[in-house]
This record gives C-alpha cells, sequence and structure tokens, in this order.
C-alpha cells in the first residue's frame, strides 16, 4: 500500500481510538461497539478520497458519537 | 442553484411541494421578497452547499424573517431546516446571520439567511454549538463557595451588589456576540469568546461568589481572555442589548489588581 496521506492517517487514529473505548467497555459487550464503530466507517466506505469536506465532516461526526459513547455511563450498544 | 417560487405555474414544483396559497404573479409594483437562503444536507455530505431562493409575498406573511422561514418549510419547501422556539427572540434559539449582520430574525425586511458565521453546520442554518456549550462548562457558571452561609440560611446580598449583575445575567447564550467576533473566529479553539467571558465576569462580579481567584487563575494566559482585541462586534450585535465588551474590559481591569 502506498504511503498513507495525513487525513487517512486522520481516520484510522479515530477508528483506533473507538476500538480502544471499546475495550474499556465491560466484557460481554465489548463485540457490540466494535460491530458498531466499522459499521459507521463503512457507511462510507465508498467516498472519494478526494472529498475533503465530506471526510471531515464526518471524522467530526464520529468524533462527537466517540466522546458521547465513550462515557463510562454507557454500558450497551444495539 | 435552484430556484423555487411559491407560484405553482411554472410546473418545475413537485406536486408534493406546491403552495396551497396562491402568490399573485410577477406584479412590477407589487413587493414581492426573494430569500436566498444557504442550504446543505448531512444525508449526503460529498454534496457542495447551495443557495436556494424562495419568493414569497410580504403582506400575506408575518414581520418576522422568523415568519418567512416558517412558512417556506411549511408550505414551499418542508425539508427546510433551521431551530426555532419562542418566535419572540427570548430564547436565542434562532440565532443566524441575516444579510451579513448576526443576530436574531426579529421584524427586518432582510432576505439572505447564512448560518452564524465561522461554525460547523450541522444542517442546512443549523450550527454546531458544541465547541460554545463545552467553553461555557469550563468556567464553572455556577456559584462556588468555602464557607456556608453567615445565618445558615440564605447567601445574602446587598441590593447595590445585585445592581452589578444587571446586564449580565440576561444573556441567553444565543452564541450571536461570540460568533460576530473575528478574533473568535481565528482562535475559537482557544479563545473563550464574548458570551461565555461575559458570564465569567457575572460570576466574578457575583458578591455571593469565594472562588474569585480561582477564576481570575483560569483566564490568567494569553489565550482564554487576551485575545479580545476590543473589536467590539459584539456588543453591537447582541439581540438583548446587552455589552460583552465593556464586560470583558471589567474583567481586564479585575486582572491588572
Amino acid at each position: 500500500m502506498a504511503r498513507l496521506s495525513g487525513l487517512q492517517r486522520a481516520v484510522l487514529a479515530l477508528y483506533r481510538q473507538c476500538l480502544r473505548e471499546s475495550r474499556k467497555k465491560p466484557e460481554n459487550v465489548q463485540a457490540h461497539f466494535k460491530a458498531f464503530a466499522r459499521r459507521e466507517f463503512e457507511k462510507s466506505i465508498g467516498l472519494d478520497k478526494k472529498d475533503f469536506s465530506a471526510i471531515e465532516y464526518l471524522m467530526r461526526k464520529g468524533q462527537r458519537q466517540l466522546e458521547i459513547y465513550a462515557s463510562p455511563g454507557i454500558k450497551d450498544i444495539r | 442553484m435552484e430556484t423555487v417560487t411559491g407560484a405553482t405555474t411554472t410546473g418545475a414544483v413537485p406536486p408534493t411541494q406546491t403552495t396551497t396559497v396562491k402568490e399573485p404573479a410577477a406584479d412590477p409594483d407589487s413587493k414581492i421578497k426573494t430569500f436566498h437562503i444557504d442550504r446543505w444536507s448531512p444525508d449526503e455530505p460529498s454534496t457542495k452547499p447551495r443557495i436556494q431562493i424562495y419568493t414569497l409575498d410580504p403582506n400575506r406573511t408575518g414581520p418576522m424573517m422568523l415568519d418567512a422561514l416558517i412558512r417556506i418549510k411549511n408550505e414551499v419547501d418542508p425539508t427546510l431546516t433551521f431551530r426555532r422556539s419562542c418566535r419572540e427572540g427570548i430564547c436565542g434559539s434562532c440565532a443566524m446571520n441575516i444579510d451579513g449582520a448576526v443576530s436574531q430574525p426579529t421584524p427586518r425586511q432582510k432576505a439572505r439567511s447564512n448560518p452564524l458565521p465561522h461554525t460547523y453546520v450541522v444542517k442546512d442554518i443549523v450550527p454546531d454549538l458544541t465547541q460554545f456549550y463545552k467553553q461555557y462548562k469550563s468556567i464553572k457558571p455556577y456559584l462556588q463557595r468555602s464557607t456556608p452561609a453567615p445565618d445558615g440560611k440564605e447567601y445574602r446580598q446587598s441590593k447595590e451588589e445585585r445592581k452589578k449583575l444587571d446586564g449580565l445575567y440576561e444573556c441567553i447564550l444565543c452564541a450571536c456576540c461570540s460568533t460576530s467576533c473575528p478574533s473568535y473566529w481565528w482562535n475559537s479553539d482557544e479563545y473563550l469568546g464574548p458570551a461565555v467571558l461575559m458570564q465569567s465576569y457575572r460570576w466574578l462580579a457575583d458578591s455571593r461568589d469565594e472562588h474569585k481567584e480561582e477564576r481570575k487563575a483560569q483566564l490568567d494566559n494569553s489565550m482564554s481572555l487576551y485575545r479580545c482585541h476590543t473589536i467590539l462586534n459584539c456588543s453591537r450585535t447582541c439581540p438583548k442589548g446587552l455589552n460583552p465588551g465593556y464586560a470583558i474590559a471589567e474583567i481586564k481591569k479585575a486582572m491588572a489588581f
């Protein structure tokens, strides 16, 4: 794979953060959070890699969602 | 650029969006107002934001920009999205950029409507204010005391001390001032902005609060407070007629001693 651009690295970093937060949840629900993160990222997998505004918008949205779901009160996601 | 008019004669508007009110035909003497409104949908993030033009007869609509927007949403284009609540200029939900001036859509005959400047947009003219709210939370906008009340019941305050809070407590956190401040445009992640700073002063000036030194220490860096260069767009644009610029000057004075 060619060198990843800064934006691609940022998207991957966000995904890694989602996975890290999933590991902090109770054992039995970790898979739910990981599946949710995967689904959300896969929704926009067809985006053109040069469509910066759309990518940045989705990243901001993802960041906001991550902040909400990472809070310790959230125990499960369906 | 699409043009959606109130009249149904063009046939370009799909049947589900035809208006039930027959607007008069284009008459050179009639004052049909056109509204150029920013549109963008997060459901298709790849599409570019665009300006959509609507025409309405102002005689049949209420006097405010918000009335026009509501009418457009009801009759012409139900997909238009905006925040609104009190419809009388008291809650600050509908704060937006009208003809270049940031305010709430109260009695004016202006025709361009854009979201609050330099904010991320959730949809159409709805701005994303999460940063603004986080900054408000960071100044701890609640009474902080270390000692209990002297008589065990209320925290008492004289009339003069209460008077100091006039012009500060009425802030409705509509974000008009912060989003009209060029300094806040360029530094919104670190500069707190006039709205939050005015609330910070509201707690500094409150005689019942006992954590003044901590509050001042929190502002004692180069960015949170001192990005204010007295541009004073904030005081000019406040829809409630408050004076954030003055409050910030008072904070700077308090910090100097």
